[in-house]
């Protein structure tokens, strides 16, 4: 192997590094540039803001909700999902008549977009003519329909079910893909061993999973976490930030809030971007220290 | 495996940060108070048109072909971009941000842009005949710090619909002329068999400032009252309590508060609504359904007097560009020509905003009923750069009076509005 020179390096590097610069670097330092500058309701800059911004977004006195309602959001959608794509992706690895049939399936809700996915959930979800509650109706389960999106109580619920509903299908092809690596042989020497199915999965299958569950929680975590069409779409028929997570918190104090300040929203992004990285790095740090401690 | 977990961590920041610029991708800075791409004084031969969509079929149509004309008659070259209403906010605010204004902008305000001075008056861009044609009332509205900015495209007002057949089955000869027949009419529909509302009430963010107007009109109150604000006057009040009424006896459809405008017609369109305040393009819907028997009538007031109406007009407004002052005045010149706006407006099934307008339309008895009110239509208060935000307030929190203290809800709004700038 010989020795590349670094002008040559750079040159093979450069269509990377601009892709970098171009689609990570600049936003993010446009993104900061309008957090520290005050704007007009129409978006003309005013001038600069120090960190205004910043401490206007802290102190929102709706802020609390916004942020409760985020982690309950990500940890429900996302435990969710876990759970629910580990038993059918289980069942997808076995080879039955159609199963291709049925992954096939699988992967239509994701294939669709989240915006007419939501809107479809929003007709099915409706309180005079939805098909939910025609259904629980008919079942005799219910006497009068349940106002899915603007009941308070079931709001949330509600933003829940479908976004575990279009999580599911990279979820359950992820752990697909985490399974069929495993190799029969260990399986094999566990059954010789005479561990019952349940020791099997438990600690034969699991811990092999650890990769894939690894990767599709963090992913996970970052899409749901950044999900806007889902909480945007369900929840539009809701007045303030009752139900709002922080990316719709972000949207909504630029264009649709009474603040109507792109500068705040700016600040609500950058802390945004913060906090999810610390969300991952804190995740990892706790995957990798129960590991060491092993 | 070290590295990989290190090279996930990595990964996964850069995806955080991608979808959080993306997220924030309207959010670049800029100084708007340049501007000046095309060099000092140089008379500029294209301009653009960003232009909202009020529907598919017709808007950008229109636009392309006036295009055309306004290229053959006054050899200027107009680019069109057609928004739809629910992009049109973030478009007009992102454009500014990057200091890419168009030079006309399609918008339901104004005077937030007049304040910053980003727009050209009256006196620069509009020809003096098409500004005495343009409805006082407009002008009124369109005049901000004494200068004429915000020039009207077309307008709507509001009227009640009823649903005849139900008023049939519930026995109501006429519509009601006032708030006391109005909850009398809505209690016999809602006793209906099959659930009826008896007035269906949108009070969700959407448009709950255009519905409360309606009403609060028709009690002879106000948004202001000469130049302070008077959201929590003892009529407003008295207003909003009715309506919580209306709300607290089921006599509207499920949760008021929450409702939309969009679904609030949807159930009127489906014949499940007694009574809505609808405009000219709801007619069309049903129109084209053919599914409800509705008749349009004047708004019932509070105590039985005349009816008044909300208006609504959207802007056409000139942004400051240098060299670009000919080419707009020739649009504007172009727009208001008679066979111009009047067709736009007949497509988009929306109201006059001229004179000429005005007699034009007259011939058609479907639109009578708002036509007859128009010149004394009462408008929310645009022309205050501070509605601009009261309204955000309004949309976001008066629906909250429906399960709370309505008082207590205005007095917050007057608040809002009192301490802006």
């Amino acid at each position: 192997m010989g020795r590349v020179r670094p002008l040559v390096a750079l040159a093979w590097l450069a269509p990377a590094l601009a892709l970098i610069l171009g689609v990570v670097l600049f936003p993010a330092v446009m993104l900061f540039q309008a957090s520290r500058s005050e704007y007009s309701i129409t978006g003309l800059r005013k001038g600069a803001a120090g960190w205004r911004n910043y401490t206007n977004v802290l102190e929102h006195p709706d802020l609390g909700t916004v942020l409760t309602n985020t982690l309950v959001w990500v940890v429900a959608v996302v435990a969710l999902t876990i759970v629910i794509s580990l038993g059918l992706a289980q069942f997808l690895v076995k080879s039955f008549p159609g199963r291709r049939f049925v992954r096939w399936a699988i992967i239509v809700p994701w294939a669709a977009s989240l915006v007419i996915t939501a809107q479809l959930f929003v007709l099915l979800y409706d309180y005079n003519y939805g098909l939910i509650n025609h259904a629980l109706k008919s079942l005799g389960i219910i006497d009068t329909s349940i106002d899915f999106l603007g009941n308070d109580s079931w709001t949330m619920a509600s933003m829940v079910l479908v976004g575990v509903f279009v999580s599911l299908p990279f979820t359950i092809f992820v752990f697909i893909a985490g399974l069929n690596a495993i190799p029969d042989d260990v399986q094999e020497a566990a059954v010789v061993d005479g561990a019952s199915p349940w020791q099997r999965w438990r600690q034969v299958t699991l811990p092999l999973l650890r990769p894939a569950l690894l990767v599709a929680t963090v992913l996970n975590v970052i899409y749901v976490f950044n999900s806007f069409p889902i909480v945007y779409t369900l929840n539009d028929r809701n007045p303030g930030y009752l139900h709002d997570t922080t990316i719709t918190f972000m949207y909504k104090l630029a264009f649709k809030s009474q603040e109507k300040d792109v500068g705040m929203s700016a600040a609500a992004g950058v802390i945004n971007v913060l906090l999810i990285l610390l969300v991952v790095a804190v995740y990892l740090k706790i995957v990798n220290w129960r590991e060491e401690t092993k | 495996m070290r590295s990989t977990r290190k090279s996930a961590l990595v990964a996964g920041a850069a995806f955080a940060v991608l979808f959080a610029s993306a997220c924030g991708g309207g959010s670049g800075a800029g100084d708007a108070s340049g501007g000046d791409k095309s060099g000092g004084g140089d008379e500029v031969k294209t301009i653009k048109l960003v232009a909202a969509e009020y529907s598919k079929d017709n808007t950008k149509a229109f636009w392309d072909a006036f295009a055309k004309t306004y290229k053959e008659k006054t050899g200027y070259t107009l680019e069109v971009q057609v928004v739809s209403w629910d992009n049109i906010d973030q478009q007009s605010s992102t454009m500014i941000q990057n200091n890419q204004a168009p030079d006309i902008l399609n918008l339901n305000a104004y005077a937030s842009y007049a304040k910053d001075g980003l727009l050209h008056d009256a006196s620069t861009v509009l020809p003096d005949s098409v500004k005495s044609d343009i409805l006082e009332t407009f002008v009124k509205y369109g005049t901000y710090d004494g200068k004429f900015y915000g020039f009207p495209d077309l307008s709507s007002a509001r009227a009640l619909f009823y649903n005849a057949d139900l008023f049939k089955q519930a026995g109501i000869a006429a519509p009601p002329k006032t708030w006391t027949e109005l909850e009398e009419d809505a209690k016999k529909i809602a006793a209906l068999p099959g659930g009826n509302a008896g007035y269906a009430l949108p009070l969700g963010p959407e448009e709950s400032q255009g519905e409360f107007s309606m009403w609060l009109f028709n009690n002879g109150g106000a948004w202001k009252d000469g130049d302070s604000w008077a959201i929590n006057s003892a009529k407003n009040v008295e207003t909003l309590t009715f309506l919580k009424k209306l709300t607290d006896a089921k006599l509207t459809q499920n949760n008021p508060a929450r409702t939309n405008r969009a679904d609030a017609f949807d159930l009127f369109k489906s014949g499940k609504a007694g009574m809505i305040v609808g405009f000219s393009p709801l007619a069309a819907a049903l129109d084209a359904d053919k599914k409800v028997n509705y008749v349009v009538a004047p708004f019932p007031s509070n105590d039985g007097s005349d009816s008044k109406t909300f208006g609504v007009t959207d802007y056409l407004m000139a942004f400051k560009k240098p060299g670009n002052e000919k080419a707009v005045k020739a649009f504007y010149e172009l727009y208001y020509q008679p066979d111009q706006i009047n067709t736009f407006i007949e497509k988009e099934g929306f109201l006059p905003v001229t004179k000429t307008g005005v007699e034009k339309f007259k011939s058609n008895d479907k639109l009578k009923v708002y036509l007859d009110t128009l010149p004394n239509a009462q408008l929310t208060p645009t022309d205050d750069p501070t509605w601009d935000k009261v309204k955000l307030a309004v949309q976001q929190n008066l629906g909250g009076a429906m399960g709370g203290d309505p008082k207590a809800v205005l007095d917050t709004l007057q608040k809002t509005a009192e301490s802006q700038k």
